[in-house]
């Protein structure tokens, strides 16, 4: 048995109230691992974003903590990026300013930006787009931006809240693809995610763990670890069904 | 990148040329106004263009100040809850109060700061003209906050934009479409009051500010059919060239900021394209413009940000200054009511309250009846007809009926009509543009494809009014209304006291109770006692109707499935 990886981002006792007084979630323990591919997979109102946004700092738990190695988190993570399900561009700016955007509140230079954006711009495959605005585009190029002003910040962590839930059956599959491929490739120094989704296929599909949570209130039922499926996982290779299958049964 | 425009001399001699115009209009013109405390305006429609620049100035003025209030507190008001709780009934109060009414209070306060001074009087005109153009622009910045979706200020807080980089890159952008529709509105209520706030009365004193506003009053009170014209005519043409030169591109312009999920590609406004090509316009947006912007952006964010540090003792001092006030209020109530028992004039102030009361409902309505039908034949106008007739009402709403009160007075007596009903008829001029704006956006709105499916079920002519056109924009007529209302009351003081031809026309009404007690006799016990009912009525009404039947319709009709 080897040793685990050292945890990047760890929650204890970690619980919400929404208004102060309705529990949506916890308490929740939890451990994002360097270097995985971590799935929290549940039904809607289970919690399961409100945790990713606890863990990229833009929610204050109202109860227990959050550890980013071993200093508590202070403010927004800025170690993490957030891919959102809604793709949240600003629609009155171009795509490569939508993508250096972030990098300009870190205080990079302009060269430096428009650069960095074009790199990040050009691997998710959106090349001469950059001065489109959003709302020329399709849902699917849309969150490919997302997804590129995410990895554009160069995050240790990368959170994907929904991501593939507003788009269409084959851009949501090219994307899956896209994520899979920076996950791997050795361009991108990211190389731990944290998704959020309510489809088991693809927490099956992507991801070395999966926390099956329940709701009311939000906690985890069940942890599954997947390391043992070899990748790529196509619902025709053996294994992969059963999981889903059992997974199934977990939810239901 | 896209092409560098060509750059062009023709567009910088002709700006550098409309500059030193205005320049040179502006310095000598000036020479040949009388003071501003002079009985009256030089009479010679020579001077209009200077007239001309001086109201301009003071709206603009006027207007800058709204903005940059309206932007502080409706973020304030979106950004902190407790705030909100302080910022909102009370603007809502402000907003439906009839700021004419306190007209003569805030010019007192003025001149008594900075004495009855050029500085005091003008400083009194921007501020009077300022309250006709604040509230709806500060509602505006707030609601498009509030309506921000969440994900996408989410996504401004994890990429860490703060500070002035929030306020460039989210905050403004995000409120601008808003922030223009509403001071489009905003510039017009200007223009509609700056009458009353170009001719000042600081209780006996009278001042007369060199203006478009008080030249057109003067005009129409002497009877100079000439000048009225020329007047109506300078006005004309402002109103119509800052629609082309100003407000139309900037709505223009507003399109890219729109929250709308596919669209065309944002377009650049025809005068925005010319302008760039200028050398000097380059000059000044690098070197001026932007580095003033961005100053003004940090100072701003930083002051946003001084609530949340100093938050503490913020709140206290206004508190204490709530309190202090509060007290004087109090003392002063004392004063000017218990002191002494109520004059005969104050007695009839129920009755005044009601017979307004019933004149301004009946100017509601009126402005409902008339809308519909021609909101439902604009609409069938097709896009361009529509753009049409949005630019006349918009410049219809730009003038300042309240000069033309005087010559409706004149003409409703000289063929026998019942001053009542011309005060009615003036009231109308306040309350029908506002209903008709808000008639007409609600008419565009209804959804092609439920046209379609009024037609292929056969609704037609009544029966299609009945079941979907009113039932479809019932939720905006509402809103029109309630403005209108509070629109309504503002003009009440102008329209029930009306003195034409050096001849006093008159109705029974709160209106003019209060306009008698303020400019003849100076009862301040009446003055008070009138405002505070006439106040209190609307307050009242604004909760127990409005909004109850605004969350009803809104509720009801709401266009989504």
């Amino acid at each position: 048995m080897t040793q685990a990886p050292p945890a990047l981002l760890r929650m204890e006792k970690v619980e919400y109230f929404f208004g102060g007084r309705i529990r949506v979630l916890g308490p929740v323990d939890l451990e994002v691992r360097e270097g995985e591919f971590l799935s929290l997979v549940g039904p809607s109102g289970c919690g399961k974003s409100t945790l990713l946004r606890i863990a990229a700092g833009l929610l204050r738990p109202t109860a227990g903590s959050v550890w980013l190695g071993d200093k508590p988190l202070r403010g927004v993570n800025r170690r993490a990026a957030v891919v959102f399900q809604s793709f949240a561009l600003f629609p009155w700016m171009t795509v490569v300013d939508n993508v250096a955007v972030g990098l300009e509140a870190r205080g990079l230079g302009a060269r430096e930006r428009l650069k960095r954006a074009e790199k990040y711009i050009d691997l998710v495959g959106l090349s001469g787009y950059e001065r489109a605005y959003p709302r020329e585009l399709s849902r699917g190029m849309k969150q490919l931006v997302g997804v590129a002003r995410a990895l554009a910040l160069e995050p240790e962590l990368l959170c994907l809240d929904e991501p593939f839930s507003a788009l269409d059956v084959l851009s949501a599959r090219n994307i899956r693809d896209l994520v899979l491929d920076v996950w791997a490739s050795p361009e991108v120094t990211t190389k731990t995610i944290l998704l959020v989704t309510h489809s088991i296929e693809e927490a099956v599909e992507m991801s070395d763990r999966v926390l099956v949570f329940q709701a009311n209130p939000g906690r985890v039922a069940e942890t599954v670890d997947l390391s043992g499926l070899t990748r790529p996982r196509r619902a025709d290779r053996p294994g992969v069904r059963e999981t889903i299958d059992r997974m199934y049964g977990l939810l239901v | 990148m896209p092409a560098q425009r060509p750059r062009s001399y023709p567009v910088d001699l002709g700006l550098l040329t409309v500059l030193a115009v205005l320049a040179l209009a502006a310095v000598f013109g000036s020479t040949y106004l009388r003071p501003y405390d002079s009985p009256e305006l030089d009479p010679r429609a020579a001077l209009l263009p200077i007239y001309l620049l001086r109201s301009l100035a003071r709206m603009t003025l006027a207007y800058a100040v709204a903005v940059l209030l309206a932007l502080a507190t409706g973020h304030l008001a979106a950004a902190s809850p407790v705030a909100r709780r302080v910022i909102l009934p009370t603007l809502d109060v402000l907003q439906s109060v009839p700021i004419l009414g306190f007209f003569p209070a805030a010019v007192t306060v003025f001149v008594g700061v900075f004495g009855p001074s050029a500085l005091g009087v003008e400083a009194a005109a921007v501020f009077l003209i300022f309250t006709s153009m604040f509230w709806n622009l500060a509602f505006g910045v707030y609601g498009s906050l509030i309506t921000l979706p969440e994900e996408l200020s989410l996504a401004a807080t994890h990429l860490g934009l703060r500070g002035s980089l929030r306020w460039s890159r989210l905050v403004l952008p995000a409120v601008f479409p808003n922030l223009v529709y509403n001071s489009i509105l905003s510039w017009a209520n200007g223009w509609y009051f700056l009458i009353a706030s170009e001719i000042i009365a600081a209780g006996p004193a009278r001042y007369t500010l060199p203006g478009l506003g008080s030249y057109l009053s003067q005009a129409l009170v002497t009877g100079q059919t000439d000048q009225t014209v020329m007047a109506l005519a300078t006005l004309l043409v402002a109103t119509l060239a800052l629609h082309l030169l100003v407000w139309g591109p900037l709505e223009l312009w507003a399109e890219r900021f729109s929250l709308g999920e596919t669209g065309e590609r944002p377009r650049t406004p025809r005068i925005g394209r010319v302008l760039s090509r200028s050398r000097a316009v380059r000059w000044v947006s690098r070197e001026l413009v932007i580095p003033a912007g961005q100053a003004a952006l940090r100072t701003g964010g930083w002051l946003m940000a001084l609530p949340g540090r100093a938050g503490r003792p913020l709140g206290l001092a206004a508190v204490c200054l709530l309190f202090a006030l509060a007290v004087y209020g109090v003392t002063r109530g004392y004063a000017l009511f218990a002191a002494r028992p109520l004059s005969a004039e104050a007695r009839e102030i129920p009755a005044g309250l009601f017979l307004s009361f019933l004149r301004v409902a009946a100017g509601v309505l009126l402005a409902v009846v008339v809308s519909i039908p021609l909101a439902y034949a604009a609409a069938r106008l097709g896009t361009h007809g529509r753009g049409i007739v949005l630019t006349v009402l918009q410049v219809l709403g730009s003038f300042p009926a309240t000069a033309f009160f005087p010559l409706i007075a004149l003409g409703m007596t000289r063929y026998g009509v019942d001053m009542d009903v011309g005060a009615v008829f003036m009231i109308l001029t306040g309350t029908f543009l506002y209903v008709m704006f808000n008639a007409l956006s609600g008419a565009v709105s209804i959804p092609e494809e439920m046209n379609e499916a009024a037609t292929v079920l056969g609704l037609r002519g009544i029966a299609y009014l009945r079941r979907v056109f009113v039932p479809a924009i019932l939720p905006r007529l509402v809103t029109g209304c309630v403005t209108a209302w509070g629109g309504a009351w503002n003009a009440i003081i102008l329209s029930e006291y009306v003195i034409a031809g050096g001849k006093l026309y008159t109705v029974r009404g709160i209106g003019a109770i209060l306009d008698h007690a303020t400019y003849v006799s100076g009862d301040g016990q009446v003055v008070a006692l009138s405002l505070a009912a006439m106040v209190t009525l609307i307050v009242i009404i604004n909760r127990v109707f409005w909004e109850p039947l605004y969350r009803g319709v809104a509720e009801r009709y709401k266009m989504e499935a």
